[in-house]
């Protein structure tokens, strides 16, 4: 509970700092008007209003569905190297998203929803067939490599897409690297929705998913069937990874950083890992685009930027604390 | 088996002549030809400005990428173990970048040697692991990749601080890029590649000797760290030399080897650098045609195109590799 309440405080610090600092500084009777008392006349609350409440959505949405599908992925697989963003899941909603909008014109919140998800699931479903997770536990290495190989097809095809019309440049930024700028473009409630959905499959299957992490022969002794285990992490991988791709763009490295950090707090009971990465993404999330806005005023350095600046050292950490077997 | 490395001049002949003839407007052989000799008329044009030169750059950029991958193919006994994965490329992206960034007004060959060398020296020494007696390959592809995603990532930060304009142009050529590429480029990359394949060709027999084990080469008389050191300097700086004109185009210091090996079935180190270099040059111009000419009044970076090429190629070697059971 303390664990819990330590969370959320630093969560409630990361969402005020989100809310309240920025080029323009806000006050407390801002913020507290523009929520109940709204002046459309008044450029300071129309500032929070409809910039940075969106972006404190957008951010606990990605923050927490990319904190939680890392969780997942590291323990189905048990791979510490496992990410929805180095995995190519995140480049592969993006990749949905971009081709939808090339073919029909549209890119709109609805249009987002029903591609995101698909492309997503399909990264997934490819990044671990061509991982060797079918053979039993995917090895870390080839996992990686596999998901390096697929990250780079996807952003090179989105490149190839976008580069062709040079007047979405500023589009093709956000889908090669996230950002929260956009935030109140895009379909937050959807999202949301969407996002509970995926975080709540994840919860109620959380035995089962560690069962199957402990190899499919013990799984099946214990009663449970790995294929339809696999199913159900995968549809909430794919859940959580399209909603925060969809609100804040591809953002790599927090599903990696997230679950060893979570792991040590809350113990290995995965439902409390859950939890745990859901606040603790959000609050990372929200911190390092905080720091990406006060880096270079008034410009901003794109959240997906400041990950990868945490995430690439964690990543070598990572690879270094990788148990010799590991390697063969 | 017989060698066939012949085959690969006349491939990098046909490349280079598929490269001068498409484009906006398709040239035929004899429009080429005219334009050579009597200096007007399109062919001319095509030839001594628009196509030129950035044929040349990618054959030599090729060349010296291909070149650079092998040693360190050879070297770590490892496919997977190229300049591109291992971060020694992203490293010398970031550091030219850097020089723009912050108006450093050194050459860019050095810049990106520079860079090189320190993504190189970085990954070497966060791979030592205590209690471990040699490192891995593995070990070190995995942690160069980590430098490479950090290099990357520091290189997009120094970016956004840029003019748009300026941006635009950095965020190109980080992709990997030939456009705009001068007679200026094409000398640069193909005299410094001449010079460093001259130094590797002294180190060829080291090479060969290295690949027997360190205890059989230092019974041979040679002194197996030193050797292998002077080796790895040769290879990232023939890398440089590539990024410095090209951007840090993915996969093709990956592929050329294993692919020059094949088309040439060579076996030998001496043979199989020239096949890559050889390899690595066609590779670079078809994909460069392929990708100025695959949409319509397009140019996509060249970068782009290795890296549709290059990926699925390194997930069919995983796949290989996992049936024989090094992964």
């Amino acid at each position: 509970m303390k664990l819990h309440l330590g969370l959320l405080m630093v969560l409630a610090v990361a969402a005020a700092l989100t809310v309240f600092v920025g080029v323009r500084a806000a006050g407390l009777a801002d913020v507290s008007n523009a929520l109940l008392a709204f002046d459309a006349a008044d450029p300071a609350q129309v500032v929070i209003r409809s910039v940075r409440l969106p972006r404190l959505v957008a951010g606990l949405i990605a923050g927490a569905g990319l904190g939680m599908a890392g969780t997942v992925m590291q323990a189905v697989t048990r791979n510490p190297l496992a990410d929805p963003g180095l995995l190519g899941v995140n480049a592969g909603a993006a990749f949905a998203v971009v081709v939808g909008a090339l073919v029909t014109g549209y890119s709109d919140g609805g249009m987002i929803a029903v591609l995101t998800f698909p492309g997503a699931a399909m990264a997934a479903i490819a990044v671990f067939l061509l991982g060797g997770a079918r053979h039993g536990t995917a090895g870390p290495v080839r996992l990686t490599l596999a998901g390096v190989a697929l990250n780079a097809l996807l952003l090179s095809l989105i490149s190839a897409i976008i580069l062709t019309r040079s007047d979405v440049l500023d589009a093709f930024r956000f889908w090669a690297t996230g950002s929260l700028s956009q935030a109140n473009a895009r379909p937050l409630g959807l999202m949301s929705v969407s996002l509970v959905l995926g975080g709540g499959i994840a919860f109620l299957a959380a035995p089962r998913l560690e069962a199957l992490a402990l190899g499919s022969a013990l799984a099946r002794g214990l009663g449970s069937r790995p294929g339809r285990v696999q199913m159900t992490a995968l549809a909430a991988i794919t859940l959580m990874t399209g909603s925060a791709v969809a609100v804040a763009g591809p953002v790599a490295f927090l599903g990696l950083i997230v679950p060893p950090l979570s792991r040590r707090l809350a113990g290995h009971v995965l439902r409390r890992e859950l939890l745990v990465s859901a606040m603790l993404g959000a609050a990372i999330l929200l911190l390092a685009d905080t720091a990406g806005r006060l880096t270079m005023p008034p410009g901003e350095i794109r959240v997906g930027i400041m990950t990868a600046l945490i995430g690439a050292p964690a990543f070598i950490l990572m690879v270094r604390r990788l148990k010799p077997g590991a390697f063969a | 088996m017989k060698s066939s490395i012949l085959v690969l001049p006349v491939l990098l002949l046909g490349a280079v002549l598929l490269s001068l003839m498409i484009g906006q407007v398709v040239l035929s052989p004899l429009q080429l030809w005219t334009g050579l000799w009597s200096g007007t008329g399109p062919g001319a044009l095509t030839l001594r400005v628009l196509r030129g030169p950035a044929t040349f750059t990618a054959a030599g950029a090729g060349a010296v990428l291909g070149a650079a991958g092998t040693i360190f193919q050879i070297l770590l006994r490892n496919p997977l173990a190229a300049p591109d994965v291992m971060g020694f490329m992203s490293g010398a992206g970031l550091a030219v970048v850097a020089g723009v960034a912050f108006g450093i007004s050194l050459p860019l060959p050095l810049l990106s040697a520079a860079g090189g060398l320190t993504a190189a020296v970085a990954v070497a020494l966060l791979s030592v692991r205590r209690g471990a007696v040699m490192q891995s390959s593995l070990t070190l592809i995995l942690v160069g990749i980590g430098v490479s995603f950090l290099a990357s990532a520091a290189s997009s930060f120094l970016i956004t601080r840029m003019p748009p304009q300026e941006a635009a142009d950095a965020q190109r050529w980080l992709v990997g890029s030939l456009a705009a590429r001068s007679w200026q480029h094409a000398a640069q990359v193909c005299g410094l590649g001449a010079l460093l394949l001259l130094v590797l060709a002294l180190q060829v027999r080291a090479l060969k000797v290295l690949e027997l084990g360190d205890e059989l080469a230092a019974g041979l008389g040679l002194r197996p760290g030193r050797a292998r050191n002077g080796l790895i300097g040769t290879g990232v700086l023939l890398a440089a030399a590539g990024v410095a004109v090209a951007g840090p185009v993915p996969f093709v210091a990956m592929m050329a080897g294993p692919l020059g090996m094949r088309i040439a079935k060579v076996t030998a180190p001496g043979a199989r650098l020239c096949a890559a270099a050889m390899t690595g040059a066609v590779v670079t111009i078809l994909a460069d045609v392929v990708a100025r000419s695959i949409v319509p009044g397009v140019q996509l970076p060249v970068g782009v195109m290795t890296g549709i090429m290059g990926a699925p190629y390194l997930l069919w070697l995983l796949s290989k590799e996992a049936e024989a059971g090094e992964l």
